[in-house]
């Protein structure tokens, strides 16, 4: 084949495969005429009909034809307001997106509202997490409400018609004027409220228009002041018999009335709630619910002449002297309650000034034993000198009254903190832990039944011994518990000794510090146990009692308790146990016996008194077995560590506390 | 015949065989697939003209006409559900698949309608009607849409089919007789010729 002919031959065919490319576009071009086709009306990527809002407000948005007729006959509003829908949240959205049923225009059959909120919501969040803007934070917030809802007794099949739930989201939503956060709609929103709510309460709508509240939103249209939601939640609305709901309900109160929140946990109703349980007073048990006035309105449930009432539903038997109990009494308002206030004044500075000055005496002792041992001096145990002799120093029953004695006071300060730092997370795991707030309750009331108990039994004991010993007992001797001239010059000595400027003094049977731990327990079973005893029964207290010193004995009860949880695990401890002399710990509150060296070391005076008097030998025992003495480590390590958890919970609710 | 010749022709000659075995390659796809919408349009031009666009005035246009209203139409002709002509003959022949070729087909066409002669005081008149009764369903005047195609239609097919649904051959679609009931009770017998020449005055 001639190369020019082959030449050719390639020049037409890339002519024809050039043709077949354009011959087409150049023929149809001047052929389309302007104007949408009938595909253009369906969604290319799925093959769906678009059907534009508009097409759906020629009939929903005709103003003059709000209303068509069914199938049946029967009447059925249609009308959507055009403005309302385009400038609410939804505002951007087809019709379809959410009535998603509707595929015909017209509609072939009676259309029904089918909406579902709940899937586009999750999924237009998965979509916006992947490129977060302005409306991401809030969307998170409309899903975790999603959640909140399907929790709540609204979202729970209805008892009426199993194939319903009890409400849903349009029949709260305005659905076609949902507004943004902030927006006029949201104002508008909050004060329809109570009407949306009312559509199904009706009841509790009648109610609440009697009330404060309703009285502000419905007739002052008072936006700020309490609708349905602000008390019940938006979307976690549970039945109101519930505890959750109860819960809720009292914390929300405290959203807007913030010191009477405060003032009711500071109580003993408001105390056992935090703790999570209800069965004390909560806000609507004494103010009503949705009927809920002011204290000078006759048909107020807080009215003077109405509120008796309230008491009685709990405290069948309570007379006219729970009327003065104060129920949101602030010991913090020296001008409404000037009583409250002075007690609180006078426990609080006898707390300061307790633990000022042992923490003090504590902090200089330590630096002074420690810098004695560090320079060689102070008892130290002499290891060519095992101890085999000891000195009795405490009777059988001193030791058992000890045991119990702080068994039971670990018990009370164990159950009693927890009410009052109920607003920790430990107080609430202890008191579940125990069985709740009942059997709490039980357990402290059986603990200082003991301890007044061990208490009384003591005294009497005591009194008992001296009467026995009546003719040669010395009232200010060397073995006498009370004190005398000579604790107050150790006392003065031991401080010139921590600052290194004397000698450690010399002591006798009992140590002043040991007389004050001996004493305060006197002082402290007046103050806790009077005020305990008070609380005990309030309406057995409330016959021959007004009702404001439930208010005083919960305070003072609470505070004298609390220095004693302080000082005995934090200042006794380190007496008898830390201090380095005695490091780790002292047994012999348990064994009873202490070595005669130790003995002669802290108690010279009356160590010397018994050789001289030859009655030292009468005094003198073995050594304790060495079971006996694991025994009484055992047991003393456990009280320890238990009083230092104790410290460590009372410290941890201090530090922690709102007030 | 040089060496160089020889080899221009041998290259020619793979290009041919190439383009040769891509044909084939291709061609198969093209031959084996279903017939496309268009080729079984074909069938419907004999009465409603090309692409649609029918000619013979008692025979409806079908060109741009909503793809949902023409499958539910072949649907209907084919379980007889509706008055026909030979419509049911010719809609049993077909399954949902090919409905649905055909109504895409004809509706990416574009409606051409003719110039009919009509009465234009009568089809102002129906205009009225049209906008106080029918305007909500048949949007834009009747153009083609989910409610069906009016503007332009061939107002003796529009005559025949009124008449079909006032003697009951044909169901009314939802709401419809109330509206035709209305728009008679305001104008009278001239109520339905008026719709029809307002319709018939719209060609596109």
């Amino acid at each position: 084949m001639p190369s020019s002919i082959a030449i050719t031959r390639v020049a037409c065919l890339w002519a024809v495969l050039f043709s077949l490319f354009i011959m087409p576009a150049a023929y149809a071009a001047p052929e389309e005429p302007a104007g949408e086709l009938m595909i253009h009306s369906y969604d290319p990527e799925t093959g769906k009909r678009i059907i534009p809002n508009e097409r759906c407000l020629t009939c929903h948005g005709d103003e003059k034809e709000k209303t068509d007729v069914r199938d049946d006959g029967s009447k059925v509003k249609i009308f959507v307001h055009r403005k309302e829908i385009e400038a609410s949240v939804h505002g951007k959205l087809r019709c379809n997106d959410c009535h998603s049923t509707i595929d015909r225009v017209p509609h072939r059959k009676a259309p029904e509202v089918i909406v579902g909120c709940i899937d586009c919501h999750k999924e237009t969040l998965e979509k916006r997490k992947k490129e977060p803007d302005g409306k991401t934070e809030r969307l998170k917030i409309v899903n975790e409400q999603v959640g909140n809802y399907m929790q709540s007794i609204h979202a729970q099949p209805s008892k009426l018609d199993q194939s319903r739930t009890n409400a849903t989201c349009y029949d709260c939503h305005e659905a076609h004027n949902v507004g943004e956060l902030g927006s006029i709609q949201r104002d508008e929103k909050r004060l329809k409220n109570p009407e949306v709510c009312g559509r199904c309460h009706e009841k509790q709508l009648k109610a609440y228009r009697t009330s404060d509240h309703g009285k502000a939103v419905l007739e002052k249209a008072d936006s700020k002041s309490a609708v349905c939601s602000d008390c019940h939640t938006t979307h976690a609305i549970d039945a109101p018999e519930t505890d959750k709901a109860k819960r809720a309900i009292t914390k929300n109160c405290g959203d807007c009335h913030k010191d009477a929140q405060r003032t009711y946990f500071a109580s003993y109703h408001g105390q056992v709630h935090r703790l999570g349980y209800t069965n004390t007073a909560k806000c609507h048990d004494c103010h009503g619910s949705h009927e809920i006035k002011g204290p000078k309105d006759p048909t107020s449930e807080i009215h003077a002449n109405n509120r008796l009432e309230n008491c009685k539903n709990c405290h069948k038997d309570a007379n006219e002297n729970f009327l003065t109990f104060w129920p949101h009494g602030d010991a913090n308002d020296s001008e409404k309650y000037p009583g409250l206030w002075t007690f609180k004044i006078f426990m609080q500075t006898l707390i300061f000034g307790v633990m000022a000055f042992f923490w003090v005496h504590v902090l200089l002792w330590l630096y002074r034993e420690v810098k004695d041992r560090m320079e060689g001096k102070g008892f130290i145990e002499d290891l060519d000198k095992p101890d085999v002799v000891y000195f009795r120093r405490f009777p059988l029953v001193w030791r058992w009254i000890h045991g119990l004695f702080a068994i039971a006071t670990m018990t009370l300060i164990l159950t009693g903190t927890t009410l009052l730092f109920s607003h920790t997370g430990w107080a609430k795991a202890v008191v579940a832990f125990l069985g709740g707030t009942e059997m709490e309750g039980i357990i402290h009331r059986t603990a200082a039944v003991i301890w007044l108990t061990i208490f009384l039994t003591h005294l009497a004991i005591a009194v008992r011994n001296i009467w026995r010993n009546r003719s040669s007992f010395e009232w200010f001797g060397s073995t006498s518990m009370l004190p005398n001239m000579k604790d107050m010059r150790d006392l003065r000595d031991m401080f010139k000794w921590f600052l290194g400027r004397g000698p450690r003094p010399e002591f006798s049977q009992w140590t002043y510090w040991q007389k004050f731990d001996y004493w305060a327990p006197f002082w402290g079973a007046t103050v806790i146990g009077t005020s305990g005893l008070l609380l005990f029964a309030p309406e057995a207290t409330a016959i021959f009692l007004p009702g404001w010193m439930f208010n005083i004995a919960t305070l003072v009860h609470a505070e004298e308790a609390l220095l004693a949880a302080i000082f005995l695990n934090s200042v006794h401890f380190f007496n008898v146990h830390f201090r380095p002399e005695r490091f780790p710990m002292s047994t012999t509150i348990f064994t009873g016996v202490i070595p005669i060296e130790e003995f002669k070391h802290d108690h010279r005076i009356e160590y010397e008194r018994l050789v001289a008097s030859g009655e030292l030998e009468k005094h003198l025992v073995r050594r304790p077995s060495r079971r006996a003495d694991l025994a009484a480590s055992f047991i003393t390590t456990v009280l320890i560590m238990t009083g230092l958890a104790l410290l460590t919970l009372v410290l941890i609710g201090l530090m922690t506390s709102p007030n | 015949m040089g060496v160089d010749d020889m080899k221009s022709n041998e290259i020619m000659n793979k290009v041919i065989r190439n383009l040769i075995l891509a044909a084939l390659a291709l061609g198969p796809a093209a031959v084996l697939a279903a017939p496309s919408g268009q080729a079984l349009s074909f069938t419907c031009a004999g009465c409603h003209g090309t692409d649609g666009s029918s000619v013979g005035p008692s025979m409806p246009a079908i060109a741009g006409m909503d793809p949902g209203v023409f499958i539910d139409a072949m649907k209907a002709y084919r379980e007889d559900q509706r008055n026909p002509t030979i419509m049911n003959r010719m809609a049993k022949a077909y399954t949902d698949e090919q409905f649905k070729e055909m109504a895409w087909f004809f509706a990416g066409q574009r409606l051409r309608s003719m110039p009919q002669k009509h009465d234009a005081a009568l089809a102002a008149r129906g205009a009225d009607l049209h906008k106080k009764h029918c305007e909500k369903c048949h949007e834009k005047g009747g153009r083609p849409g989910d409610a069906g195609t009016l503007a332009g239609q061939w107002m003796p097919y529009l005559e025949y089919t009124l008449g079909d649904f006032l003697d009951g051959k044909r169901e009314w679609p939802r709401k419809m007789k109330r509206k035709v009931d209305a728009a008679v009770a305001e104008e009278g017998k001239n109520a339905l010729p008026a719709l029809i020449h307002y319709y018939g005055s719209q060609h596109q």
